[in-house]
């Protein structure tokens, strides 16, 4: 059974999500056409996610988590280098309704990498949360399940391979528990 | 003194060596008697690290590792990568190349959805099924051959365009391939709605409702069996959809048998979009200049995969290597689905319900090379497969 969508203006969708998380949104961006970028606070995730899914506003396609390090280029060799201690982890949360993408986006430290889990409104962002917990060390709070999902079971505590900073597992970690 | 028993629990642990499936995945399900009270997953025994791996490499390397991602999708992965690097680098890949684009992922699409119908027909105990559709399956197999020199990991796609052309002689072929597709794929419409003992395997089981397959997440043809109008070829057109677009196959039953008429409906679909687009293919350039170093920026490119919405988070800093690469395949999406699914039915179901949403499987190589001393041959494919003849007669 073949059935016609009924295509409603992508303008309108995006109006519309900027409308229902308009009051948490601390500042918005238009990167493309099809796509909305809303920067919040990582208190008011669920909030947000609550308001979405009320509004029956797309579905959750993605969580990606990025490793926004600061890098220094070494005068001479012209090799970038990792700065230490500065830089931030981010959470984007990516909800997708017929050709727009909507993003809130989450900025978190290293030190103090906590977000409320989601997976009390969205049962499925389980497995994201739990691949962007092991992959770049975020905490999210009450997530059901924090058991390894991809990484070995013998893998260090505290070593995210996604993090820029990880270059490979040292001598020391590689011989732990084998 | 009375002591409390705890309901005991009877555990089945299924994989990681060949779950049901021939990809290795672990499950666990808490059964009591025959019917599964609980079940959970662990992923990961394939994890190759691709995501860091794209952030030492440059755009044109990273092209060539995420078309390796899947080796049943593989075009549609590197579709996904080039379109977003071009939107980063603020081009756009010529009529001609997008329209081929699109040919070669409903090629794929039909190479898969067949490869699934074979499989799904042995998780079945239908193994007639199984030697057909794979028998047929290599109709369109040889015509990705012929298109691309590969059966997989065609390597069609380069930033920027495409590195193949498709002759007369080729349109011809495709056509005629199609043709016997198409009467083929007819007969196994038949069997699947009509074979009772088949129906008893796949009639009502695996019910998932439309409102849970969208709060569970569920996408493709796992999410359109029942009832979800989701499909990013309609939704957001890429590639040469908007030239030559295609309509969404829903049903909502939502059974495994819906997801066998939903599959086999889209290579209805799909043998039209072939021969529309090889009638109607537009002339042109194959390709067009794309910069060494990505401008900095984010994009997000979404394709629809043989089993449903690719996700691909680009992110660029400037240099001729990407910051960051995030993909989210559809089976990550209908895992969800299949864990909740499982609750209730019986164990022997669960093969069926674990291949109802079309997992992922590693594919086949294609030359053998024999050492034997210092003489060193190779075969090809023809001579693969007359030795197979041979041997077995």
């Amino acid at each position: 059974m073949a059935s016609k969508k009924k295509q409603l203006n992508p303008e309108e969708i995006l109006q519309k999500a900027r409308l229902v998380l308009k009051t948490w949104t601390k500042s918005e961006n238009l990167p493309e056409t099809n796509r909305i970028d809303l920067h919040i606070d990582a208190a008011d995730i669920k909030p947000c996610v609550q308001a979405l899914v009320n509004e029956k506003w797309g579905y959750l396609s993605a969580i990606t988590a990025l490793d926004r390090a600061e890098f220094e280029t070494v005068e001479g060799t012209g090799e970038k280098k990792l700065v230490k201690g500065k830089g931030n982890l981010e959470v984007l949360y990516h909800f997708c309704s017929g050709p727009v993408v909507a993003t809130l986006r989450v900025a978190l430290d290293y030190k103090n990498g906590k977000i409320d889990t989601i997976c009390d409104i969205i049962p499925s962002a389980t497995l994201y949360e739990r691949e962007a917990s092991e992959l770049l060390g975020i905490d999210f709070k009450g997530t059901p399940s924090s058991e390894h999902l991809l990484l070995p079971d013998d893998w260090p505590d505290g070593v995210y391979p996604l993090r820029k900073s990880f270059t490979g597992l040292d001598k020391k970690q590689k011989t732990k528990e084998r | 003194m009375e002591t409390k028993q705890a309901p005991e629990k009877f555990v089945v642990a299924i994989g990681p060596q060949h779950p049901a499936l021939k990809e290795p995945g672990h499950f666990e399900f808490t059964i009591d008697g025959e019917v599964v009270t609980n079940a959970t997953a662990r992923l990961g025994f394939v994890h190759r690290g691709m995501e860091k791996g794209t952030e030492d490499r440059n755009y044109v390397q990273d092209l060539y590792l995420m078309e390796r991602v899947c080796g049943i999708c593989s075009h549609v992965h590197a579709l996904a990568f080039a379109l977003g690097t071009e939107k980063l680098a603020g081009v756009v890949a010529p009529p001609r190349a997008q329209a081929i684009r699109e040919l070669v992922g409903e090629l794929e699409r039909i190479h898969s959805h067949l490869l699934w119908l074979g499989v799904a027909a042995h998780e079945g105990g239908f193994d007639t099924l199984f030697m057909y559709t794979w028998r047929d399956r290599e109709t369109v197999m040889e015509l990705l051959e012929m298109l691309s020199g590969n059966r997989v990991n065609y390597s069609v796609n380069v930033i920027g365009g495409v590195k193949i052309d498709v002759s007369k002689d080729q349109i011809e072929a495709l056509k005629y391939g199609m043709d016997f597709l198409e009467e083929r794929t007819k007969h196994y419409m038949k069997v699947v709605t009509e074979d009772e003992t088949f129906l008893g395997r796949t009639r009502n089981i695996g019910l998932m409702t439309k409102e849970q397959a969208e709060l569970l997440g569920a996408v493709g043809p796992t999410a359109r069996a029942s009832g979800v109008e989701r499909d990013v070829r309609v939704d957001a057109p890429y590639a040469g959809y908007d030239m030559f677009p295609t309509k969404v196959i829903c049903e909502p039953a939502g059974d495994l048998e819906a997801r066998f008429v939903v599959r086999i409906n889209e290579l209805f679909e799909s043998y039209r979009l072939v021969r529309k687009i090889v009638d109607h293919l537009p002339a042109g350039d194959l390709t067009v200049k794309v910069p060494r170093r990505i401008p900095e920026g984010e994009t997000i490119s979404r394709v629809e995969a043989p089993r449903g919405e690719l996700f691909y988070y680009l992110r660029s800093n400037g240099t001729d290597k990407p910051d960051r690469v995030k993909v989210r395949t559809p089976s990550l999406c209908n895992w969800a689905s299949v864990l909740t699914l499982a609750v209730g039915h019986k164990l022997a179901d669960m093969p069926m319900i674990l291949a109802g949403i079309d997992p992922c499987f590693s594919c086949n190589d294609r030359m053998v090379s024999i050492k034997r001393g210092n003489d060193s041959q190779i075969w090809s494919w023809e001579d693969l497969r007359k030795y197979g003849i041979e041997y077995y007669k």
